[in-house]
């Protein structure tokens, strides 16, 4: 596992280095945001004690907000990416900095203050020459928790499609790439750890009192400053112009897949950029409202939920809604679907080959003859939906033999073993690509279409022409099959999507 | 001899307590005046008066025949000294910035004239020049003292005021800062109000000793007078050691060091 990992780092450095980049300067944005801010605030709270409870209990009550959901709230406000990221970690990160400055004003010997006013310093001379520098020590201890915690949370910024190191994280919980996982959070660690480092650096130097080293403590103090500043304005800075593509992908393989293949086909194809933000955290919802803001320009989705949580239909989809649902999608939302891949990722129910054999089964009639005598399985939830089990049996008439309870990961370990005969899946998974399971017909509709498309902003069509015929030129080039083999290629046999997506494109004759 | 500090009718209570009630009370320049008194007989609240960081319920304190709240408080307090027991220093500069500090307030530009100040005043209160870089935690109790002595001198304020500065030191070192605080006040002819609980170092140190018991005056007077002639049982009780300190009896009063002046026949 180490060494995978470690081949994995050298393999893609230049991938890491820019995530870790992109890490530091959301981190450092957001870590000099909230040192100014929970300064000031810190310190205007001590100065007018009466406000101080009021601060901070409602900074601790922001504190107790799970940052999943925080994230989630600022969404509507912010959109999509490192904006949000950034305001997100700034709230995080100002309860310990007005915490510890509050803690470290108010802690100061009372005599002393009184030493000072007595001696006749003004407000603001008592706050700069006696407050603060006593104050420091908290201060600083402070600023090095708050600093790490945010380097740490930040893993988590990739959810909303901010960039960072949360990215190889997410990507390798997405694509079971452990190694991935490993090395993105191996690296937020080690940056940690370098940043605490050099705080703790800092801080020593500060506290030192020889009169050789204030000199050097200004210098470091200015440089530490000024790298800060650079990582600041050279992140503002990396925006991206006309000539851009912003391309989204869900958080599931088989998008990462297809994201690299818009890519690789847009960039050889057309003039334009690429800017792919993989994996974006909670997938449609967020996407869609990062395409209505027009923070992204185009990603894969699929007919049904476009259908049923898009455009927010209640009735069951299924594709002769299609010109239908296109024309909603134009009429209101000024996007429209273009390049439909020819798979279908949707539910379904499989059984072992030899049962299947056995029994004659090739559709879900087939199946509720003999279910009877079958044991079926599927992941804790699909007994609860209001489409799983119950429907399922209702429409059917399924009368199982037993029903068992599996992790998702588990259950095609538990059909080839025989626990199970019947098994709910998704028509891509990777592993279908490898198992001696049967996929039945759901002859009487009861799941939804969910056909693979890509949605893409009617604007960006009108500008650019030429991306219609690369849109056009997907049309039917995956089947199921194809899919759920691409799928294992990564989660299985540890491919890159990239290379995945490449050696396909190739195959294909859409790239030389 | 005109006045330095002059207290006019001042009332001060915390909440139900009366602190202090129509205290009235006029110091002459250059006088060593030493404040003694129970606790929570009002004497810190009196001293804190003068440099404005207890402002009275009513009536007024005048320095230099003028209303404190008339002009720049700021300004007051960088003319007045102000030591505080266990003197107090900023445990975040050495010794020079310790000293240095209201000069630094007073005139930022002129480095000189406060370096020429600090090394004045150390040489003065007896400290070494080698100190100056050290920091408060590295001095002892006495040099604290003394550091503390200096800071409040160091921009030659008229008035000095001190709160029990030297209750936190050792016999010894406290019988030497006493000659020093002496010794400054002769060379200087600066006032001096001095806030403590010890009646021998009151009697000492003083040119007038006020007496205060509950917020009133019990006796402002000369050291003499006041063991001479207590004007109350409280002073005479408070006195009482001090008389027999001499080691003599009644009639010989007056061949002890603070009795030995009387011209007039001991009161009973």
């Amino acid at each position: 596992m180490l060494s995978n990992m470690l081949r994995l780092l050298a393999e893609k450095k230049g991938f890491f280095l820019g995530l870790l980049w992109e890490h530091l300067s959301i981190s450092v944005i957001s870590i000099l945001i909230a040192l100014i801010i929970g300064l000031l605030a810190g310190v205007l709270i001590s100065e007018y004690q009466k406000s101080s409870r009021l601060v901070l209990g409602f900074i601790n009550f922001v504190y107790t907000i799970p940052s999943i959901s925080l994230l989630g709230f600022l969404i509507p406000f912010s959109g999509i990416g490192d904006a949000t990221a950034v305001i997100a970690l700034t709230i995080y990160a100002l309860l310990p900095m007005v915490r510890n400055t509050h803690t470290g004003i108010t802690n100061i010997d009372e005599n002393i203050l009184e030493a000072a006013r007595g001696l006749g310093s003004t407000r603001l001379q008592m706050l700069f020459k006696i407050k603060l520098p006593l104050a420091m020590p908290v201060i600083m201890s402070g600023l090095r928790s708050m600093a790490t915690m945010t380097i740490a949370l930040a893993g988590i910024a990739s959810f909303i499609g901010a960039g960072g190191l949360g990215v190889a994280i997410y990507r390798g919980i997405t694509t079971n790439n452990a190694a991935m996982t490993m090395a993105g959070s191996l690296l937020i660690a080690a940056l940690a750890i370098a940043v605490d480092l050099l705080l703790g650096t800092i801080e020593t130097i500060v506290h030192h009192r020889s009169k050789a080293n204030r000199k050097r403590t200004a210098v470091t103090a200015a440089a530490a400053l000024l790298l800060c500043a650079a990582v600041a304005v050279s992140s503002i800075f990396s925006g991206s112009g006309d000539q851009t593509l912003r391309i989204a992908t869900k958080p599931m393989t088989e998008q990462y897949i297809l994201g690299e293949m818009l890519r690789e086909l847009v960039e050889q194809d057309t003039d334009l950029k690429v800017e792919l933000t993989q994996g974006v955290g909670g997938g449609t919802s967020n996407i869609q409202t990062g395409m209505e803001k027009g923070e992204f320009d185009l990603y894969p989705e699929y007919t049904g939920t476009g259908w049923n949580m898009v455009l927010k239909k209640d009735s069951l989809y299924s594709e002769d809604l299609f010109d239908e649902m296109k024309k909603e999608y134009e009429d209101t939302l000024h996007l429209t679907w273009d390049g439909m891949y020819g798979f279908n990722n949707t539910f379904g129910l499989a059984v072992r080959r030899d049962a299947a054999q056995q029994y004659d089964l090739k559709t879900y009639s087939d199946l509720a003859r003999v279910s009877d005598q079958l044991t079926f399985g599927a992941e804790y939830d699909f007994y609860q939906r209001e489409d799983g089990y119950d429907g399922l049996c209702e429409t059917y008439g399924f009368r199982f033999k037993k029903t068992s309870d599996m992790d998702i990961g588990l259950k095609y370990q538990a059909i080839q073993q025989g626990k199970i005969d019947v098994m709910t899946i998704f028509t891509t998974d990777g592993q279908l690509a490898a198992s001696d399971i049967v996929v039945l017909k759901d002859d009487k509709q009861f799941y939804p279409s969910y056909l693979c498309g890509n949605v893409v902003r009617m604007a960006v069509l009108e500008q650019h022409p030429g991306l219609k015929d690369v849109l056009g030129s997907l049309n039917g080039i995956l089947s199921d099959e194809t899919m759920a083999e691409l799928n294992y290629a990564v989660e299985t046999e540890g491919q890159e999507p990239k290379t995945v997506a490449h050696d396909f494109l190739k195959d294909a004759g859409l790239v030389k | 001899m005109s006045t330095a500090i002059e207290f006019v009718n001042i009332k001060k209570s915390y909440g139900n307590k009366t602190v202090v009630e129509d205290f009235s009370l006029a110091v002459e320049k250059g006088e060593f005046v030493t404040i003694i008194g129970s606790s929570g007989s009002g004497k810190t609240t009196v001293l804190k008066m003068v440099n404005g960081l207890i402002l009275p319920d009513a009536g007024k304190v005048l320095v230099e025949g003028r209303d404190i709240l008339s002009g720049d408080l700021i300004a007051l307090r960088r003319n007045i000294g102000y030591a505080i027991q266990g003197s107090v220093l900023f445990p975040h500069m050495t010794v020079e910035k310790n000293i240095a500090y209201v000069p630094d307030l007073l005139n930022k530009n002129n480095k000189k004239k406060t370096e020429d100040a600090v090394l004045k005043w150390m040489n003065i209160v007896g400290l070494d020049e080698d100190m100056l870089s050290r920091y408060p935690d590295e001095l002892s109790g006495g040099q604290q003292q003394r550091v503390g002595i200096a800071r409040s001198l160091a921009a030659s304020p008229d008035i000095l005021l001190m709160d029990e500065p030297f209750g936190a030191v050792d016999e010894i070192t406290r019988a030497q800062l006493q000659d020093e605080i002496s010794a400054i006040h002769q060379k200087t002819g600066i006032t001096i109000l001095f806030v403590t609980h010890d009646i021998s170092e009151a009697l000492k140190l003083g040119t007038r000793v006020l007496v205060m018991d509950n917020g009133l005056i019990q006796q402002y007077a000369s050291p003499r007078d006041i063991l001479a002639e207590p004007a109350t049982d409280f002073v005479r009780r408070l006195a009482a050691k001090e008389r027999r300190t001499c080691s003599l009896p009644e009639e010989r009063l007056r061949d002890c060091e603070y009795s030995s002046a009387f011209s007039l026949p001991h009161g009973s």
